[in-house]
């Protein structure tokens, strides 16, 4: 599938992301690592441990490539979770914004997995 | 060395090769992903890295750490860092630059931006220190001509204190003593009496202008200069004269608000006076008498009794003492005197040691 098409189905602004990075070669490269890396599991397992400044840093980390890649929609979930985080052992529960980040990173991954 | 790298310092491998295909052609490219790596990286490659991205949030070591490290070994001027970062938040971007941080970019960047603000600190970092280095160089240079000037000077004045010296057929080693023994009281001075505001230059100054104390002497007729025995009367009043024909001289070269000239002047014309206004020329008293005037009075008194002169043998240190204590030779201030009591020690070992052969010559 086509970059622009997959920016699509992710409603995430295509043009943006290629004004910054400028090669469609460059972007895809970049999400091809991202699919690799498997962030939301680093969230996960430190919330599991209840690791919560890695937590918060893993969070912070996914929010800071969603923006840099223009994935505009699991930014915007990752950016909650993050700012819930921040300060450490999170007073009010967490569980949906932790549930709307394992949502958006997999429709996300499912159609960043069509550039393969 | 030439600076040509950049480090980028940042945990998320994706970010890091952002900037890395912004910049590979230009420089070298150094990583570190934590800030611990960080560190490693600019101890090894310290002279090449012309400018570091930071990230602030990153295991072990986070950004503000490596920007402290930076500080406490001075490399914040060296090497400008530009943070990266997620978002605005007023805090850590206070304490970023607080701790020396050239700018903050915010994520997502565009590259086009990057680029240029990076050039752009990279110039104004080689620039600001490019100036400091000239401006180190160009005191140096100054610090040079300045001591030159004061050897000079030096010179000048030896020369010219030890015109009156040899007319008075002395072998020029009293000058090198007054300002010996002047150094020594005015050191003693000011650890017992701080309030007299003495400041390192100020000690120079008096310590030179002491040796020019007896400049009017040049006036003095042969007759009574070189006379070896008691002077009358009428040719003692002829002799005082000395310090006010000298401040006549002097003021022929006056300048307005020279600290130098003032001490020249002050020692020349008083330091005959005595704390108990029985000396001379104008007679003053207690503290009105510059303090340099009162010190090169008693340094004066204290080298003419362990000199030898053609109307006297030396007379032994503790016998000078005894002398000036007991006020045979005038009335000094009791704060010159403590002063001189305290300075004793360093007299006596260089009137019996160093200087104390000088005059038989």
């Amino acid at each position: 599938m086509e970059l622009k098409q997959v920016y699509e189905q992710l409603s995430g602004s295509y043009e943006s992301v290629m004004s910054r990075l400028m090669t469609e070669e460059r972007v895809k490269k970049y999400l091809l690592k991202f699919l690799d890396q498997k962030m939301d599991c680093l969230i996960l397992s430190a919330l599991e441990a209840e690791d919560y400044e890695t937590a918060f840093r893993e969070a912070h980390n996914l929010k800071g490539v969603c923006a840099n890649l223009n994935l505009d929609r699991l930014q915007i979930s990752a950016s909650e979770l993050t700012e819930a985080l921040r300060g450490g052992k999170p007073e009010a529960d967490i569980t949906p914004l932790v549930e709307a980040v394992k949502a958006d990173y997999r429709f996300t991954v499912e159609a960043l997995e069509n550039l393969r | 060395m030439e600076k040509n790298a950049l480090l980028i310092v940042d945990d998320m491998e994706i970010n890091r090769d952002i900037l890395k295909d912004i910049f590979e052609e230009q420089y070298v490219l150094y990583e570190a992903e934590d800030g611990e790596e960080a560190i490693a990286q600019l101890e090894k490659h310290n002279g090449e890295v012309a400018l570091m991205f930071l990230d602030l949030q990153m295991p072990r070591k986070n950004g503000l750490e490596v920007l402290k490290y930076m500080n406490e070994k001075a490399l914040i001027n060296q090497i400008p860092v530009i943070m990266i970062t997620g978002e605005a938040t007023v805090e850590s971007d206070v304490k970023a630059y607080e701790l020396g941080a050239a700018d903050i970019i915010y994520k997502p960047f565009a590259p086009s931006v990057v680029i240029r603000r990076t050039l752009n600190i990279i110039e104004l970092y080689e620039h600001r220190i490019s100036l400091e280095k000239k401006l180190e160089k160009r005191t140096a240079q100054l610090r040079i001509s300045q001591e030159k000037l004061e050897k000079n000077n030096d010179f000048l004045i030896n020369a010219l204190s030890s015109v009156v010296e040899f007319r008075s057929l002395e072998s020029g080693e009293h000058i090198k003593r007054v300002k010996t023994f002047t150094g020594i009281m005015l050191h003693n001075l000011r650890i017992l009496y701080p309030e007299y505001r003495i400041t390192d230059e100020q000690m120079k100054a008096m310590i030179n202008a002491s040796a020019l104390h007896d400049i009017g002497k040049i006036s003095i007729p042969d007759e009574i200069l070189l006379k070896p025995d008691k002077l009358t009367k009428e040719e003692f009043e002829v002799m005082k004269t000395h310090t006010t024909k000298g401040c006549e001289l002097l003021e022929k070269f006056k300048q307005e608000e020279n600290e130098f000239y003032k001490y020249c002047y002050d020692i020349c014309r008083h330091h005959h006076e005595r704390y108990d206004g029985k000396g001379y020329p104008d007679g003053l008293t207690g503290e009105d008498i510059p303090i340099c005037a009162q010190i090169v009075s008693i340094v004066d008194v204290y080298d003419a009794l362990v000199s030898k002169r053609v109307y006297k043998t030396p007379f032994a240190v503790e016998e000078a003492e005894r002398m000036i204590l007991s006020g045979e030779c005038g009335t000094f201030s009791p704060r010159i005197i403590e002063c001189f009591e305290m300075a004793k020690p360093e007299l006596f070992a260089l009137t019996e040691g160093r200087f104390s052969f000088a005059d038989a010559l």
